[in-house]
């Protein structure tokens, strides 16, 4: 009962703030939004008896990578700034499009889903049980998703990077 | 999942000790922050409000409620409402994972004329064992800037923004830093549960065979750095001085929380307090051996309990001032130093010292 209480709390603030994140005008409050949904996200990894994963959902999403985003929203400091007008084909294909996109994401997977109940525990979600499976079963993924931020790490500086020309001083 | 009254009981107890201690410590730290400095800078202090301005922070926290509260017309209102409770909320909860005592069995306890725990209960004096405490702590810590990035933002100050944005970017950069020096505590223990870490450092180094030094991390020469780290980048995570750079008076008027007045500015207040004593908690839970008394085996009784709580009480107040005594003691950085520090010497020497610590552990010398 209690279980089912906080699962349904969380996901409709979940789904809520997720809505909000989509339709608030103000960036800073999207970003916001979307903390609080990742958040509530976490709750649910908690009901699935997942705490290791819940707590790395709070840190790396909601936590660092949130975080970043509104730094970079704040340092663009987009709050005044309207949004240039559209035009009324460009609105009429958007919403379209999303709309037969979304039909037919719920058509499909109501057809071809099969839905099972999760397998009866015990889990291994503790720390150590995960970081085992990381490195014997899927070394290699892990790897080559280093390898990926790495190339990520490296195009990021080869874009950003300075000139190496002396800066020229104002007269 | 059963409901035991019991249990639950027990649950509110511990939050409510946990609770009061870390609502108490503000005021207490005012005074002791107030004092501290007018002892290091070597004048009187506060010294008129009740003996030794003991009620000094009474009399501040009833000024602060008799302030006219103000919200600047252009801020945005909401916002600026509920980022000091955002400030607040990872300070009260990150506390909830760390141990604050050795467990003691509970029997016969007799009151209001009824028997209580006629059947033996372990007490376990700390509110969620749970065994990632490790990660739900940074989780919190990772949620900590909130609360100034979106006062500073709601404001509507660009020194407010400037502090914002300034503590965004420092947190950030601390954090990982925090992260890989707690990794070496963990590495030790073999736990994120907390309740282990701090179980694993109640024993003995033995040297010579004859001089035995409490298993505390801190003892041990492979944690000295990840100790240091984790110490000076807890400062830089708790914005105190001299990695301030979210209020930095000098420069930003008072940073972040210029806008603020009354109750809300004593949120702020507050919170900065609680973190700071978080923080000290932490680092006596992962280095100091958390509630461990050296050479004294806590027995499982009601005594042992309440001395080993006492052990932790000094151990976390005698950090707390040295939070205080560091701020008056050393200037604030310039701020690209602080982003080097944290980025070019803390980051590698953190992850350099992961590999120097699992190299003593796979050697049996911690």
């Amino acid at each position: 009962m209690f279980e089912y209480a906080v699962f349904f709390f969380f996901a409709a603030v979940a789904v809520i703030f997720a809505l909000v994140v989509v339709l608030h005008r103000n960036p800073v409050v999207g970003a916001l939004s979307l903390v609080v949904s990742f958040f509530a996200l976490a709750v649910m990894y908690v009901l699935l008896d997942a705490p290791f994963l819940a707590a790395l959902q709070v840190i790396v999403y909601a936590g660092a990578i949130m975080v970043l985003f509104l730094f970079v929203i704040m340092l663009l400091n987009l709050q005044h700034m309207s949004e240039p007008a559209t035009r009324p084909i460009q609105q009429f294909l958007g919403y379209t499009t999303s709309a037969a996109f979304g039909i037919g994401l719920v058509y499909y997977l109501l057809k071809y889903a099969v839905f099972t109940a999760l397998p009866s525990g015990p889990f291994h979600t503790e720390a150590s049980a995960i970081g085992v499976a990381l490195f014997e079963s899927y070394v290699f993924p892990f790897e080559m998703v280093s390898i990926l931020l790495l190339a990520a790490i490296v195009g990021a500086l080869l874009l950003s990077a300075r000139s190496v020309a002396p800066r020229e001083v104002a007269p | 999942m059963p409901f035991d009254p019991t249990d639950i009981t027990l649950s509110i107890v511990k939050i409510a000790i946990v609770l009061g201690a870390l609502l108490n410590v503000t005021p207490i730290m005012v005074w002791v922050e107030r004092r501290g400095s007018a002892l290091i800078q070597d004048r009187p202090g506060p010294n008129r409000v009740g003996p030794f301005g003991l009620l000094q922070s009474f009399a501040d926290a009833l000024k602060f409620i008799l302030k006219e509260d103000i919200v600047p017309q252009t801020a945005n209102k909401f916002l600026y409402t509920i980022a000091p409770a955002i400030g607040l909320l990872p300070a009260l909860t990150t506390i909830a994972v760390v141990p604050w005592g050795r467990e003691f069995v509970l029997h016969d306890i007799h009151f209001f004329g009824r028997t209580f725990f006629t059947t033996a209960r372990l007490f376990n004096p700390i509110v969620a064992d749970l065994n990632v405490g490790l990660l739900v702590v940074f989780a919190l810590a990772s949620l900590s800037v909130y609360g100034i990035v979106v006062a500073g933002w709601s404001s509507n100050n660009k020194y407010s923004l400037f502090g914002g944005i300034r503590a965004s970017a420092q947190m950030i950069s601390y954090e990982l830093a925090l992260t890989l020096a707690a990794v070496s505590a963990l590495l030790a223990a073999g736990s994120l549960r907390l309740t282990d870490v701090v179980w694993r450092q109640t024993g003995y180094f033995v040297l010579f065979d004859t001089i035995k030094i409490p298993a505390w991390n801190c003892f041990s020469p492979a944690m000295w750095l990840s100790m240091i780290i984790f110490f000076v980048s807890g400062f830089a995570e708790t914005n105190r001085l001299p990695f301030d750079f979210a209020e930095a008076e000098a420069e930003l008027v008072a940073g972040y929380h210029t806008e603020y007045s009354s109750m809300k500015f004593a949120l702020f207040f507050m919170g900065e307090y609680m973190a700071m004593t978080t923080m000290s908690a932490l680092v006596t839970t992962l280095f100091l051996g958390g509630w461990d008394i050296p050479w004294y085996n806590e027995p499982a009784t009601f005594v042992g309990f309440l001395l080993s709580a006492l052990a932790f009480v000094v151990k976390v107040s005698a950090l707390l001032f040295v939070f205080v005594w560091v701020r008056w003691t050393i200037p604030r950085l310039k701020y690209d130093i602080l982003m080097r520090l944290g980025w070019k010497v803390f980051l590698p020497l953190a992850v350099l010292n992961i590999v120097f610590v699992a190299f003593f552990i796979l050697k049996g010398w911690i």
